[in-house]
């Protein structure tokens, strides 16, 4: 056990420090890039001389650099992100609920994609050179292999434009005021919306699961445990049981790992669909030079990414207690 | 030294047949067939495109016989691939998109394909704080997330393709780093390196002439998947509006469209872009995945 707890000491230590860097990183390139928001309000003359000066102060811009840095900081550090330069809005506000949009989108399209295509990964792998194991690996092929936004471009023009089955865009029909949760999400409008950004996500994500559940079913074919199984008089369905419970540790820290990293791959699916998550307020933040809204957006994704990259080690580690063994080297 | 180069030589030669049965074999399997010709043809727009488009993508407007300009018209006798809502030939928008496409998919693939291996064998061939400081350096590039990281730094310095292409390498350096390390720790263990070590190899010949040669098919597996990956990071970019504004891609198109609010009528305008994106990304994963499966001896021998 102390091999286990001097792995995750030593994972922990490793992500907290690659968060600072990253930090620093993202306010580095911030600050060191030219143009701010407010320069255009100058130049235009909305904004004095004093009154900008009045307003540097505010947002802390009038001190030197490192102290603004170690106040940055802090705040991330207590998760306060400050205020949205042109909404005037604490910038929490604003994140907060088009975090919720997205996670609302991909987690249960996540794990839908999960279960589903490990299933079907295992079975072709079972029957190797079957015409469903060819087929389903082209098809998926195809579908992690293409960007995302012409998947969904392409799902759009048959189901939206053309059948008309599905709203091509936003969350809800304009009209709609939803009040509460349960308003918010379970409504047949917001379903309705739901279902082709949903269906998007779990045939992009599909490939991969597919695939390493796939190959860890090949692997595992010629094993000798398995050959005591079917010496034992075990099914084909119950041998490909156990093939596949053994293979499975590859795509559960995969889990893991998609799930820190998808915020920033389905960016571009918010923007085709018009969904109101945290990707397409990051486009929108960039596009209008709002530094603590991009701040805070880019410091989430890089969070999720490096929490979850822990958590596949750590999952990994107390799975296969052979990676502990080798200090977590691989 | 005489038999050195000798051995160099035969070497050389027994790589070359190497690399033709490789061919033969993909040549063998459907679908990579499939992809290496559309890949041919992807190549061949990407060189003659420009050349044998009937009109400047952005400069020329396509006019009636009256000289009214002609927008978003279906495909015709006289544009096969219809026009634009601002009044440009999609076929010739076509055709001169495919160049940047293919620069940026080819030098992006090989840039990454180039330094994921450097990486990777210096790390797993040194070990100790080299491979440590080099692994968490691709720790950093992990959790420094590609897209919002790649859009800021483009709104501050004008996109061009080099630019894209630099940005995209410095991201993706890091998937063939990682499983070119873990096969060269593997092989740095195998008795030829290790009589090569007694015998007085230096360092760097070890590691290019006796290591390199055996981690060399993954390092190509990466390569081009580093292709299809630099494509669709490319053609994600242009999508979201910072591309090169100054010259046609895929992409490009495909954010036009978008943009112009004519997605829903004018298909002759979406489809040809963003089909050629789909085929030249797939076939590259077609390709890869046959060498794959003749490269990976676990998967194979069954």
């Amino acid at each position: 056990m102390s091999d286990f707890r001097r792995f995750i000491a030593k994972r922990l230590t490793v992500s907290a420090l690659l968060t600072l860097v990253s930090v620093t990183i993202i306010f580095f390139v911030l600050r060191l890039l030219p143009g701010s928001p407010f320069e255009t309000l100058i130049t235009t003359g909305n904004l004095s001389p004093e009154q900008a000066e009045e307003v540097f102060a505010l947002y802390g811009l009038d001190k030197p650099l490192w102290q603004q840095y170690l106040v940055y900081l802090k705040n991330l550090l207590t998760f306060q992100f400050g205020y949205s330069i042109l909404q005037s809005r604490p910038v929490w506000a604003i994140l907060g609920p088009k975090l919720a949009n997205t996670l609302i989108l991909l987690v249960p399209a996540l794990v839908t994609t999960a279960v589903v295509s490990t299933a079907v990964g295992m079975y072709a792998g079972w029957n190797r050179g079957s015409t469903a194991e060819t087929t389903s690996i082209a098809v998926t092929t195809f579908l992690r292999s293409t960007p995302v936004f012409i998947t969904a471009i392409f799902l759009l023009i048959a189901f939206s434009y053309t059948l008309g089955w599905v709203p091509a865009f936003g969350m809800r029909r304009v009209t709609a005021t939803p009040n509460g949760l349960l308003d918010t999400y379970l409504s047949i409008d917001f379903l309705h919306h739901y279902l082709l950004p949903f269906t998007v996500t779990v045939l992009y994500y599909s490939g991969d699961f597919l695939l390493l559940a796939r190959n860890g079913v090949v692997e595992k074919k010629g094993s000798e445990f398995l050959k005591l199984h079917r010496a034992k008089g075990l099914t084909e369905n119950e041998q490909l049981v156990r093939a596949g419970r053994n293979s499975l540790l590859p795509v559960v820290t995969y889990f893991a790992l998609r799930l820190g990293m998808i915020f920033q791959g389905l960016i571009l699916l918010e923007v085709v669909f018009g969904w109101d998550g945290i990707g397409r307020a990051l486009v929108l933040a960039i596009e209008q030079q709002d530094y603590p809204l991009v701040q805070a957006a880019v410091f989430i994704m890089a969070l999720a990414v490096i929490v979850m990259n822990l958590v596949s080690d750590v999952l990994c580690a107390y799975l296969d207690p052979t990676v502990t063994a080798n200090g977590g080297a691989a | 030294m005489s038999t050195g180069s000798i051995s160099l030589r035969e070497r050389i030669t027994s790589r070359t047949e190497h690399i033709w049965s490789h061919l033969r074999f993909l040549a063998g399997d459907r679908l990579a067939c499939a992809g290496l010709i559309t890949l041919g043809v992807f190549v061949f727009l990407g060189v003659t495109g420009p050349t044998i488009a009937p009109y400047h993508p952005i400069e020329d407007y396509v006019r009636t016989a009256q000289g009214d300009i002609v927008r978003l018209s279906a495909p015709s006798m006289d544009t096969p691939l219809g026009t634009t809502e601002y009044g440009k030939d999609v076929l010739s928008q076509f055709l001169a998109g495919a160049q940047p496409t293919l620069i940026v998919g080819l030098l992006g693939g090989v840039g990454t394909g180039a330094l994921g291996f450097l990486v990777g064998l210096v790390s797993g061939y040194f070990g100790g704080w080299v491979d440590e400081l080099l692994m968490r350096l691709t720790d950093l590039t992990f959790s420094l997330p590609f897209m919002p990281m790649a859009l800021l730094l483009l709104t501050f310095i004008t996109p061009n393709v080099w630019l894209i292409t630099a940005i995209i390498i410095s991201f993706l350096w890091k998937m063939p780093a990682r499983v070119v390390r873990s096969e060269v720790l593997s092989t740095r263990e195998r008795t030829f390196v290790k009589s090569a070590r007694a015998s007085g190899a230096s360092h760097l010949r070890t590691m290019f002439l006796h290591i390199a040669p055996n981690v060399l098919p993954i390092g190509f597996l990466y390569t081009a998947y580093g292709v299809a990956w630099a494509i669709a990071a490319q053609a994600s970019l242009a999508f979201l509006g910072f591309g090169d504004p100054t010259t046609t891609s895929w992409g490009r198109m495909l954010r036009m469209v978008f943009e112009s609010g004519t997605i829903r009528i004018a298909w002759w305008w979406v489809l040809p872009p963003a089909i050629a994106i789909a085929a030249v990304t797939t076939s590259v994963f077609f390709i890869g995945r046959a060498y794959e499966e003749m490269i990976n001896p676990e998967i194979q021998n069954q």
